[in-house]
């Protein structure tokens, strides 16, 4: 009888015949992946540039980019490093006309980035196979010798000059789109204040500025050592290989720029600074500088940022915001470093006015309690799997973010050995080393609070 | 420097290549078992993972007036677990569950009661007979506190965890007008946790943290809204469509307040079965392989009574319609848009290539005209480009000086009706193939984005329209752009909007 009814449970609703294991109990494989190995497709030229190749062949396209350890930072001469950006996105080689260089790239259907950092520039050129000689003959002129003009000084000018940035003060309003961006501006300009990474041309250092200047800059740090290269897409290696050598091989070797390491951030005590801002939400940033981790930290930093509040929306933050409570569409963390000096570490959220305040209690909630208590088997557990087989594996995913990312560690370290021991590192941390990085790098006492929004609520 | 010698000679010389078919290379592999499940597969021999979708042929499209954003709201609901996936004690919560659902279900009958009390009457949301009722106030609070009592009896994220664990990335969904769908991308060797996870939500989903989870839809409204454009361009689509749900956008701020679970819950029995369902993998798998492997996930689940396919139809277009939209927030701008058939339709293609081509010629004429603006021509309506349903091209000028904003006018009509009489230039229409073209490769290089585009012609269409659907853009001529338009752009399928600051004069 009791079989019968059984059957007759099965019959009635056949999806609940099927047992479904726990995804802890399906057996599932432990990762052999191994990170692919630089030297297959590194090329050394003698004078000291270096380029990632492979072949990723779906698609008719290649990707060239550059990387340089050269940026907003680096020039000795204010705007110099603005200026040069102008002439690289717009300008062209110099045997070429600025028209006849974004006619060229119009007519390959390219996509053409340059993107300046503090520290380090990217140049990217995207294109149809069949435009590969052109593309690659124009990214190498670029490189080596851009056309560099008053213009482009006078276009810097425009766009860095701090009266196209204002923000409004503290007292301004913030009526543009992408509030949270303009939140984020206001924390950076607070916490690097009187510091290199927050210092930006001025109208007058621009007016003082010669294209000889530029010239200069561009001269001293734009040299075969202080770049790297990498191609990917429908190309044959070898014959990619010896066009590089062809190309670059004449370019003389020169002494490589001393890196300029910038000074640690003097903290100042916990804050709030208000921003008024007539929208239907309220935009919060919470965070402080962030120093650059030592090696023997970073994995912990990186399982304990994951669990607090690294981009997912399984995190902590998450969690006692947005799940349980519906007070938010997002709260994440952000850890932006720098390669030479102190990055910033924020949490992010915005909400209806009314309950930013209850954010702004369970944010803070969670990053005194991760400097308290240990976080759980199940987090660790989780958090090792994400960074170890997702977020890691994805870097080298395909031959143009392989190619990428070794060409970036190569140019930032001088070497692959952060990503050969980064599986292993990130398996290595306990629970305690956890602990450890949430008080060594989450200072409440010293976290700034932007709130860009309503008034809402005051530190205690 | 000799190997500069010859640039600037390149860059002179440098021409585009004639119309040529394209081979567009696309070796998906079909499977579909007997209960309607559809398996399509790339395969990608030796890559180290495997981009999974599962698309569902349904959307905004089949909700009801009154509960716009529904769709969208189940998928939110869908991420919340399953019995065997975030519950602390599933006996104990089955039945806080059981008693949240009679609670609502009295909360609907009293609703329903007291519709003539509680309708809203006024034209500024100013007049009701009464706010509410005893006993609505009293069920409300009841489910509010079982709320409270379910959630201490489960845990958040259930599902993104373990596809987390395990090394998944991509771990989003997305719903729109015609499709919901969740991807993955994960280890190859994995691939199982996937169909483990998509079969248990497709079938076992528990809709936990519902009222918390509907605030979430409200910020995500008012992040649409903080935007100056967005009720603008509500407007625009409520002008152009009358009848299709395309136009229709993800909850006014009534619905989100009116999301039932007992709603929800017949959209999920109603559209979640396999026969409406297609898996998507590409990367280091076989078909081969993946057919046993979803088989025994999906294999046991029955076919279903063909859900409801959606029959929203707009009359034929009659007539001229105009907006005038006052703003000091939004730029200038003088907009034209054209209702245009559906994917599936031999005439959608070639919009795409009309669209760039046309907005690369407009942008000279108008220079030329003297006025000051910035053209921008898309396909857009809510969220998205394409559509198995007629939609609409959006032919938009942005004027620096209101003051132009006539003359702009003047001249995209002008030009609009020139576009039906003299073809554009051969060579701009080649150079439009090949970008579109380079567009589509940047599309396929990457095995998400192709996968959603194999998915989204799916449930538009068929998966098998797609290559003949680049194939025609590719074959376009100059002379098919110009009947397109003498077709489509006329007067009385036309929908005109204007802004213009306030107090300004047209």
């Amino acid at each position: 009888m009791r079989k019968l009814l059984l059957l007759a449970v099965l019959f009635a609703t056949p999806s609940l015949a099927q047992v479904l294991a726990h995804p802890r109990d399906m057996g599932l494989p432990d990762s052999d992946y191994t990170r692919p190995d630089p030297v297959e497709y590194q090329l050394a030229l003698e004078n000291g540039l270096i380029a990632y190749v492979t072949e990723a062949d779906q698609v008719p396209l290649v990707t060239m980019s550059a990387f340089i350890r050269a940026g907003r930072v680096s020039d000795e001469k204010q705007g110099a490093a603005e200026s040069l950006q102008d002439a690289l996105k717009n300008s062209g080689p110099s045997e070429m006309s600025g028209d006849d260089f974004k006619t060229s790239l119009k007519q390959m259907t390219a996509e053409f980035v340059v993107e300046m950092h503090e520290e380090w520039t990217e140049i990217t050129l995207n294109v149809p196979a069949e435009d590969l000689d052109q593309a690659l003959l124009i990214f190498v002129r670029l490189l080596r010798d851009p056309a560099i003009s008053d213009a482009n000084i006078e276009r810097a000018t425009g766009s860095v000059a701090p009266e196209a940035n204002d923000l409004g003060g503290e007292s301004g309003t913030a009526l543009y789109e992408g509030s949270m961006n303009a939140a984020v501006d206001h924390f950076y300009e607070i916490i690097y204040k009187d510091h290199p990474y927050g210092r930006r041309p001025t109208t007058d250092e621009f007016n003082d500025l010669r294209v000889a200047d530029v010239a200069e800059f561009h001269a001293r740090y734009f040299v075969p050592g202080n770049m790297t290269i990498a191609v990917a897409g429908a190309i044959d290696v070898d014959e990619i290989n010896g066009r590089l050598v062809d190309l670059f091989g004449d370019w003389a070797a020169a002494d490589v720029p001393e890196v300029k390491q910038m000074p640690a951030i003097t903290r100042s005590r916990a804050a709030l600074h208000h921003f008024p801002s007539n929208k239907l939400q309220s935009w919060l940033v919470i965070g402080h500088d962030l120093p650059p981790a030592p090696l023997e930290e970073q994995a912990a930093f990186d399982v304990m940022d994951y669990i607090m509040g690294a981009y997912h929306m399984n995190t902590r933050m998450m969690r006692n915001t947005r799940y349980k409570y519906g007070y938010t569409n997002d709260a994440s963390s952000f850890a932006e470093d720098r390669w030479y000096g102190p990055g910033g570490y924020t949490y992010r959220s915005y909400s209806r006015p009314e309950v930013i305040e209850n954010i702004y209690e369970n944010m803070m909630g969670e990053l005194i309690r991760i400097r308290n208590e240990e976080v759980s088997d199940h987090e660790m557990f989780v958090a090792k799997g994400a960074l170890a087989d997702g977020d890691f594996q994805v870097r080298y995913l395909d031959g143009y973010a392989l190619t990428r990312s070794l060409a970036l560690e190569r140019l930032r370290y001088g070497n692959h050995d952060r990503s050969a021991s980064y599986v292993q590192r990130i398996r290595g941390v306990t629970k305690e080393d956890v602990l450890n990085a949430a008080r060594k790098y989450l200072r409440p006492d010293s976290l700034q609070v932007i709130l860009l929004g309503e008034e809402a609520f005051e530190l205690e | 420097m000799r190997i500069f010698r010859n640039l600037s000679i390149l860059a002179v010389v440098f021409f585009v290549s004639t119309a040529s078919a394209q081979n567009y290379d696309l070796p998906i592999l079909e499977h579909v078992y007997e209960n309607g499940l559809r398996l399509l597969v790339i395969e990608r021999p030796g890559e180290d993972r495997v981009v999974s979708k599962i698309f569902t042929d349904m959307g905004a499209l089949n909700e009801t007036p009154g509960q716009y954003g529904a769709a969208h709201f189940l998928e939110h609901l869908m991420f919340k677990g399953t019995p065997t996936l975030g519950s602390l004690d599933w006996e104990r919560e089955k039945e806080v569950h059981a008693q949240i659902r009679a609670a609502e279900d009295a909360l609907i009958e009293e609703l329903n009661r007291s519709r003539n009390d509680l309708r809203e009457r006024g034209v500024f949301h100013d007049y009701q007979h009464s706010e509410t009722t005893p006993r609505i106030d009293e069920l409300r609070a009841l489910i509010d506190s079982l709320n409270r009592q379910a959630q201490e009896l489960s845990e958040e994220g259930p599902m993104k965890v373990w596809y987390q664990a395990y090394g998944g990335t991509r771990t989003t969904a997305t719903t729109e007008q015609e499709y919901m769908k969740f991807d993955l991308d994960l280890p190859v060797d994995r691939v199982e946790l996937f169909l483990r996870v998509e079969a248990d939500r497709m079938q076992n989903s528990v809709f936990r943290n519902f009222d918390a989870e509907r605030m979430v839809l409200v910020e995500q409204r008012l992040g649409d809204l903080n935007r100056a454009e967005t009720e603008y361009r509500e407007a625009m689509n409520s002008l152009v469509g009358r009848a299709s749900m395309v136009y229709v956008p993800e909850g006014y701020s009534n619905d989100f307040q009116q999301y039932t679970r007992r709603y929800e819950r017949e959209l999920y029995e109603t559209y979640f079965v396999p026969n409406n369902t297609t898996l998507i993998f590409i990367g280091g798998v076989t078909l081969e392989n993946m057919i046993p492997k979803v088989d025994k996930y999906f294999g046991h689940m029955e076919r279903a009574p063909e859900p409801a396919r959606y029959q929203g139809r707009e009359p034929l277009p009659s007539a001229e319609k105009r907006l005038n939209w006052r703003s000091n927030t939004l730029a200038p701008r003088v907009e034209v848009r054209y209702q245009i058939p559906g994917v599936g339709h031999p005439d959608r293609p070639l919009f795409d290539v009309l669209a760039e081509a046309f907005a690369a010629h407009l942008q000279s004429v108008v220079a030329e005209a003297g006025v000051d603006g910035s053209v921008d021509i898309n396909t857009r309506v809510v969220h998205t480009s394409r559509f198995g349903v007629p939609a609409s091209i959006n032919i938009e000028l942005l004027v620096d000086d209101s003051s132009q904003i006539n003359k702009a006018e003047d001249t995209l009509l002008a030009e609009l009706r020139r576009l039906g009489e003299e073809p554009l230039p051969a060579d701009l229409v080649a150079q439009v193939r090949k970008k579109l073209r380079t567009e589509w490769y940047r599309t396929a290089v990457d095995p998400n984005a192709l996968a959603f585009q194999i998915g989204h012609f799916e449930v538009m269409d068929s998966w098998r329209t797609l290559e003949p659907y680049l194939e025609a853009r590719d074959a376009a001529t100059a002379d098919d752009l110009r009947l397109l338009a003498g077709k489509y752009f006329i007067a009385k399928n036309r929908s005109v909007g204007v802004v213009l600051p306030e107090g300004a004069q047209q």
